[in-house]
């Protein structure tokens, strides 16, 4: 027993500190397990399934597929799902760059462009869900919808990125004899590289937020939102928590790789402290 | 202050008049810029600024020229009218035949705060400008390479700029305005960031690099001493709005001994003259 623990913590040793934050993020979702057990026990209801009944629903999933309505398995739903969000992303990146940076480099376009974007920001990107599924096509709208959702975050951060240039750099590139046009793509471009990735790392947070909510209205996509409603309203609530935490390992997959692609980018922009 | 210049009455001290000629004219032929009642007015809703007032300056191929003042004075509205960056209210600035009102690759510029760019390796930011200018690629970084070892930099050519101590930086940013060859270049306060000791190395190490090229130096600083150690001439300014108190040529040779009568004599007195400009009234 001394021999195994008979080691002090070093702050300066970043095995070390990585060893301490595992430890402590693992007893913490292990809290958390047991504090879900705790209500689910004490409230005794079949809409909150112990932490056991959702595993072993969460492995029929990944191992049978869906048993319940037909078959379909887990890769398929998430493939679904997957595929809705990506093209989202990929829409909301191609209108959101251009148009920020353009937003940011001209005060004229800025103040024209403000109102509108000031009046549509603070729409919950859900909101738009019925209107966009129900009225304008049920594949196209809930990629609409996780466009909504990234959209604003990049549109804004890339903006901000842009009037945070450092007006220094500028002078020094015309001091070099850049053009307008080169001052644009050699300096102003990269400069706000980092913030736009920022933009990406909200974004697909808020993104994957959207999605689910988006796949409520559009059963005939079946994704992973698309289970986990057709299972609650069947009342297999297991199946549902299932269908959750395949959701909530899924987002944590995606803004951990976000995060991991920000920090990459921005240390060789060397900007490491956006 | 300047009539009495004029009149002698400050170069009857003896050292004074031995080592220096006070007012220093440049004769017909030599100048390679005029600078010609230039005035700066910055005009905002609530006040008018006049920052620069006629001023007037003609300034030698070749020659390192410093300009000191007061602080806020507008010293560097006067680097920035020539880089080409800030239009003056009025009058004009001719390099050769040439009336400068944009900025060009024909004066290069060094920055207080470096002004690299972090997002590109040491030797690319020494490449921008050659890259502007055109240049092939392999050429680029052969000429880059040329200038990062000029100023002790060639091992460093793949970091990053942020991995470099601040008098690393510098070297980066005057290679980079040295590097396409300009005939003038302005340095606004270029060792103000830096540590009184690093600041030492980088000024004997500027006149190092200096000594294998012709290229004019218009040198802004508060340093009294930087100006005196590294000068041909120095410009000194009023308070605002500047105007020449006086010009001083300085024709010992370098480098230069800070610790001899002569140096802390005359740093005394340009000392001396900025306090009286500094004075609250």
């Amino acid at each position: 027993m001394a021999t195994i623990f008979n080691w002090t913590y070093d702050e300066n040793n970043r095995y070390h500190r990585w060893f301490r934050t595992t430890v402590i993020a693992i007893t913490s979702l292990v809290c958390f397990v047991f504090a879900w057990w705790d209500v689910s026990l004490l409230l005794n209801s079949t809409a909150i399934p112990t932490p056991l009944e959702t595993w072993d629903a969460l492995v029929d999933l990944v191992v049978n597929g869906d048993s319940v309505t037909g078959g379909r398995t887990v890769w398929a739903y998430i493939a679904s799902s997957l595929r809705t969000f990506l093209l989202g992303f990929l829409l909301a990146l191609v209108v959101a760059v251009p148009l920020g940076l353009v937003i940011g480099y001209s005060n004229t376009i800025r103040e024209f462009a403000n109102p509108v974007i000031e009046v549509l920001r603070p729409i919950a990107p859900i909101a738009w869900a019925p209107i966009f599924i129900l009225a304008v096509d049920y594949t196209i709208g809930p990629i609409l919808v996780v466009f909504i959702g990234i959209f604003f975050p990049v549109l804004t951060n890339v903006v901000f990125g842009v009037q945070k240039i450092d007006p220094n750099l500028m002078d020094a590139a015309r001091t070099m004899g850049a053009s307008s046009i080169q001052v644009f793509y050699k300096v102003m471009i990269p400069s706000a590289i980092p913030y736009l990735m920022n933009g990406i790392k909200v974004g697909l947070g808020v993104g994957w937020m959207c999605i689910v909510a988006a796949e409520l209205y559009a059963p005939q996509l079946g994704g992973i939102g698309y289970y986990l409603s057709t299972m609650a309203t069947n009342g297999l609530w297991p199946n549902a928590f299932a269908a959750i935490v395949v959701i909530a390992i899924l987002g944590i997959m995606t803004t951990g790789l976000a995060e991991y692609v920000h920090k990459v980018i921005s240390r060789r922009m060397g900007m490491s402290n956006v | 202050m300047s009539e009495l210049i004029e009149e002698g009455v400050i170069s009857e001290n003896a050292i004074e008049t031995d080592v220096f000629v006070p007012e220093s004219e440049v004769k017909e032929g030599e100048a390679q810029i005029h600078i010609r009642n230039l005035s700066k007015t910055y005009v905002t809703d609530e006040s008018e600024t006049v920052v620069l007032e006629d001023f007037s300056l003609d300034i030698r191929k070749g020659e390192l020229i410093t300009i000191v003042g007061p602080s806020g004075c507008g010293k560097t509205t006067i680097l920035r009218m020539l880089a080409g960056l800030v239009q003056p209210t009025s009058g004009q600035i001719l390099i050769g035949n040439r009336e400068c009102t944009v900025p060009g690759a024909d004066r290069g510029m060094v920055f207080q705060d470096f002004a690299l760019f972090p997002w590109r390796s040491v030797r690319k930011n020494v490449e921008f400008g050659l890259e502007i200018a055109g240049m092939p690629k392999e050429e680029r970084r052969q000429r880059a390479d040329k200038y990062l070892k000029i100023v002790g930099l060639e091992k460093f050519a793949d970091h990053r700029v942020h991995e470099l101590s601040g008098g690393m930086k510098q070297r980066v940013a005057i290679a980079r305005a040295m590097v396409t060859n300009p005939d003038v270049i302005l340095m606004d306060e270029p060792f103000g960031a830096l540590d009184a000791q690093t600041r030492n190395i980088m000024q004997a190490g500027l006149l190092r690099i200096l000594d294998k090229t012709d290229q004019t130096i218009i040198f802004i600083t508060h340093s009294v001493d930087e100006a005196v150690y590294l000068s041909d001439r120095i410009v000194v300014l009023t308070k605002r709005p500047a105007r020449i108190k006086e010009v001083i040529q300085i024709d010992w040779p370098r480098p230069r001994d800070r610790a001899s009568v002569e140096f802390t004599a005359l740093r005394k007195r340009i000392l001396e003259e900025l306090e009286k400009e500094n004075v609250m009234d």
